[in-house]
């Protein structure tokens, strides 16, 4: 590989990047707003400042590209003033409102001031204040807070593939707005939040939650479609706050659709079930041991078919198998998920961008244990022995008699005899694999609420209820 | 509004206020129009490259850049189209030469363009004309319908195989459209805001094609260079690396203010005030000279013995520009000059790079604090500091535009700004 000189150390690069990726590869940060790495170059803010040698013009980094032999300085005077300045004009019209902004703790312009700036402010003319228009149910925006990088200008345009963001009239003035104040269009907006260098667009559903330092994070992967996003999940106690994406070059670069941002919501919903229901029993709160009893109990004498989800881990997926072999012998075992994917030939992309046609996230593992699409019950089939995580689609099984594992909603607990309920992704570990064949982790995240227990658990549970001493 | 010719040769002043000169006929009988045109199609194009290369014609919009040198940028193996634009944005206050280009020798620049074109390859042509010449609009559309009808537009022209369309776009009123990826960018149909470069213009220009853009009163030398020689066209100036003639706009307080066709190089500063523009308005004192359009940094009264050329102003730390010479007299304060030159600066400022957005509208406060009577001590030092902060730090030359005139007034007439200071009024107040 080529070589450059970045304060003293030899850097080396590869061809056609620019100084501010190559000075990473030393270690070296260039503090950037108008730069993404997934975005075009426009070396608009001109924070990114940096000498070369040579040439008698400070240089901005991202629009530089690094060049065998070049020298570079990103610590001299003249770069150290240069970006003093830089912050100087970015903090004159922005508000002093990090107390109450949700950026703060995670602002690029908060860490590129305590780095870069000055203490001290010079400006006393009136600031230039904006009025700003709903932005739709997903980003809230404060275009005061705004420093102009056109970011999420860029991003519409080159990733999400709608014009939405647009700068409107020019110089001082402008502003950075949807187009004819309209709300947003895309289903990708919740990036915006997430370039966003300032508290300008902020999400909505994640505003005045959580300061940014008080969450925990979990690096794990979205179950939202059969692409297998990369994901942070933020955190507190056992509570999911946010979603936010991970960098993975090969999956989905920056981004996550907002079906994936939004997915975690139905952990907390108030509607899922998360201690074991028996039908008909009356009691509300039949207890673990009851209930598996009474799920033995409603398929006993019945010829049984197991359907799992398509959204299940790989390693929940082999446990079932082998316990089907022990209990339910010659039981024909079938995955379900999306209405209409039956294999992974049905599945394949949904938009232009990042979805899937599968919604569920581990339809080809699947495939890979061997289990086949779900089409319809057998006529002979007299009990059903469902197993889903979040995401799978129940299908539709007529009158014979149910038993759920997994997780449900209160209006799904009618179809069953009886539910166990089990983790979701954030809950549990596994394997899921994407649709490229990568297989990826899920890391647990927070403890499962309430009763709800693994999968595991509950299969052992059912294989010792049959023992000795067991109640029956 | 005097048009004076200079003593040397001219090429253009003789036909300036002569209605007629616009028509192709008079074009034809007058001007040997159109005989460079067919001089050129039997040419390589390497040969119009050295002659324009020989003529040393420089850019006529502002920067200066060899037009020669420009042409052979562009790369020759490219398989995208390539385009000639021609740059009739003049927005630089002062200046109003290509004005009277486009109003009166219309055909001199289509004709510069076919030859431009030609030369680089270009089937393309664009003419990106201020918004508000509305007036020459309309007449370049007229002579360009003439040309086609004649044959010297279009699909074959004159037989030689070449083709070569050229289209009037009128610009909607950004300064900053003036600059050429900025140009670019609306003529595309986008923002006015200037590119990031590299790739420049001669690699990926307009639409993505090579792209090359002129000034007006660059192209329109081109005829006369082909016709009678680079040689020739570079025996017009009077300074080493500028050839041809230069017409300078003076507006300001001067007895004479117009346009002044004179060889390049071939007068001073006090030479085109006193002798050609009658010297100042009333017999006042001179204050202070902008010798090339607004962004140019101002000068004193004791430096205007420099000659009018591109190197000496360099070298006094102004430059020659647009060769738009505004004239100040004793009459006007300063400071309300530098104020409304920044006023200008902020309002034509894209918006785009920070250092321009944020600091422009910074200055121009400052200033008008000062002007109004509220300044402070410390302002001066600050103002310098913005400048500072500003000048070679954004993204396009705007910044410069903007930051050079600051500096310059503050630091030229600083007594000016402690006046205001000090009596808390503008001494030119009522």
């Amino acid at each position: 590989m080529p070589t450059c000189t970045i304060d003293g150390r030899q850097v080396e690069f590869k061809p056609g990047e620019n100084l501010v990726e190559a000075a990473k590869r030393a270690g070296i940060e260039v503090p950037v707003f108008c730069y993404h790495p997934g975005l075009s170059v426009v070396a608009q803010c001109r924070m990114c400042a940096v000498e070369v040698q040579g040439i008698k013009k400070i240089q901005t980094a991202c629009s530089t590209k690094a060049a065998e032999g070049m020298v570079v300085l990103t610590q001299s005077e003249p770069v150290k003033k240069a970006r003093e300045s830089v912050m100087e004009f970015l903090l004159i019209n922005h508000p002093l409102d990090c107390p109450i902004c949700d950026q703060s703790g995670e602002c690029d312009l908060q860490d590129n001031s305590f780095g870069h700036g000055s203490a001290h402010m010079r400006y006393t003319e009136e600031r230039r204040t904006y009025v700003d228009l709903d932005m739709g149910p997903v980003i809230k925006k404060n275009m005061n807070r705004c420093i102009h990088c056109t970011r999420c200008i860029r991003f519409g345009d080159e990733i999400a593939g709608i014009r939405e963001m647009v700068a409107m009239q020019r110089g001082n003035n402008t502003e950075i707005t949807t187009l004819d104040g309209r709300p947003l269009e895309t289903d990708y907006a919740g990036n915006y939040a997430d370039i966003c260098p300032t508290g300008s667009l902020t999400l909505k559903d994640f505003r005045f939650k959580k300061r940014a330092w008080m969450v925990k994070k979990t690096a794990t992967v979205c179950e939202g479609c059969s692409r297998g996003c990369n994901i942070e999940l933020h955190w507190d106690h056992a509570t999911v706050f946010r979603t936010l994406p991970r960098e993975n070059a090969s999956i989905n670069r920056y981004w996550i659709c907002d079906e994936g941002r939004f997915n975690y919501r139905y952990i907390h919903d108030e509607q899922r079930v998360i201690s074991p229901v028996v039908a008909k029993s009356g009691a509300a709160a039949p207890g673990w041991p009851a209930a598996v009893v009474a799920a033995r109990e409603a398929l006993r004498g019945k010829r049984v078919e197991l359907l799992l989800g398509s959204d299940l881990t790989l390693e929940e997926a082999q446990l079932i198998q082998k316990f089907a072999g022990d209990f339910f012998p010659g039981a024909r075992l079938s995955h379900f998920g999306t209405p209409g994917i039956k294999s992974t030939s049905d599945d394949g992309d949904a938009d232009k961008i990042l979805k899937r046609k599968s919604k569920t996230s581990n339809l080809h593992g699947m495939e890979k244990l061997g289990v086949p699409g779900f089409g319809a019950l057998s006529k002979e089939t007299t009990g059903i022995l469902v197993f889903r995580a979040g995401r799978a689609e129940l299908p539709e099984w007529g009158g014979v008699a149910a038993v759920g594992v997994g997780v449900f909603m209160e209006p799904q607990a009618a179809r069953f005899a009886a539910l166990l309920p089990s983790a979701t992704f954030a809950e549990k570990d596994g394997t899921i694999v994407n649709f490229a064949g990568v297989s990826q982790r899920l890391v647990r995240a927070v403890p499962p609420p309430g009763d709800c227990k693994q999968i595991s658990e509950i299969l052992m549970m059912w294989a010792n209820s049959g023992r000795a001493g067991g109640a029956s | 509004m005097s048009k004076s010719a200079a003593s040397g040769e001219t090429l253009y002043i003789q036909h300036f206020g002569n209605e007629e000169a616009r028509s192709l006929d008079y074009y034809l009988k007058q001007m040997q129009g159109y005989t460079a045109l067919k001089k050129a199609f039997g040419m390589k194009a390497e040969q119009i490259i050295d002659e324009v290369k020989a003529s040393n014609l420089r850019g006529r919009g502002g920067a200066g850049f060899p037009t020669g040198t420009k042409w052979g940028f562009i790369p020759k193996a490219s398989q995208k189209p390539k385009y000639l634009v021609c740059n009739a944005d003049e927005s630089e206050p002062g200046t109003f030469k290509d004005r009277d280009l486009m109003r009166f020798t219309p055909h001199l620049l289509i004709e510069g363009m076919v030859i431009g074109g030609y030369t680089i390859g270009a089937h393309t042509g664009y003419i990106y004309i201020r918004g508000e010449y509305t007036r020459e609009a309309k007449l370049l559309r007229a002579a360009i319908d003439e040309a086609y009808a004649n044959g010297y537009l279009g699909k074959n022209i004159l037989g030689s195989g070449f083709s070569f369309d050229l289209t009037v776009h009128r610009g909607a009123g950004a300064y900053i459209c003036g600059e050429e990826t900025g140009l670019l960018n609306s003529l595309e149909g986008k923002r006015g805001e200037p590119r990031v470069k590299p790739p420049f213009p001669a690699q990926a220009g307009a639409f993505g094609g090579p792209t090359i853009v002129n000034n007006v009163e660059t192209l329109t030398a081109i005829p006369f260079i082909v016709n009678q020689g680079g040689k020739w066209f570079a025996s017009l100036g009077r300074a080493e690396k500028s050839g041809g003639t230069r017409l300078f706009c003076v507006s300001g307080q001067v007895k004479k203010p117009g346009l002044y066709e004179l060889p390049s190089g071939g007068v001073t500063l006090r030479q085109l005030i006193y002798d050609y523009c009658g010297g100042i308005l009333g017999d006042k004192k001179l204050r202070a000279v902008i010798p090339g359009g607004s962004s140019a940094p101002v000068l004193t009264p004791d430096e205007i013995d420099v000659v009018l050329d591109i190197e000496p102003l360099m070298k006094i730390g102004s430059m020659l520009g647009s060769a738009g010479v505004m004239v100040v007299s004793e009459d006007y304060c300063l400071v309300r000059l530098i104020w409304r030159i920044t006023k200008f600066y902020e309002h034509e400022s894209c918006g785009q790079c920070t250092p321009c957005r944020e600091g422009c509208k910074w200055m121009k406060d400052v200033l008008w604090r000062i002007e109004s009577g509220k300044g402070r001590d410390q302002d001066l030092a600050l103002l310098l500091d913005i400048a500072e902060n500003i000048n070679g730090k954004t993204l396009c030359a705007l910044g410069d535009a903007a930051a050079g005139p600051v500096l310059s007034f503050v630091r030229k007439f600083k007594a000016d700004f402690e006046a205001h200071i000090r009596g808390k009024r503008c001494p030119h107040a009522p």
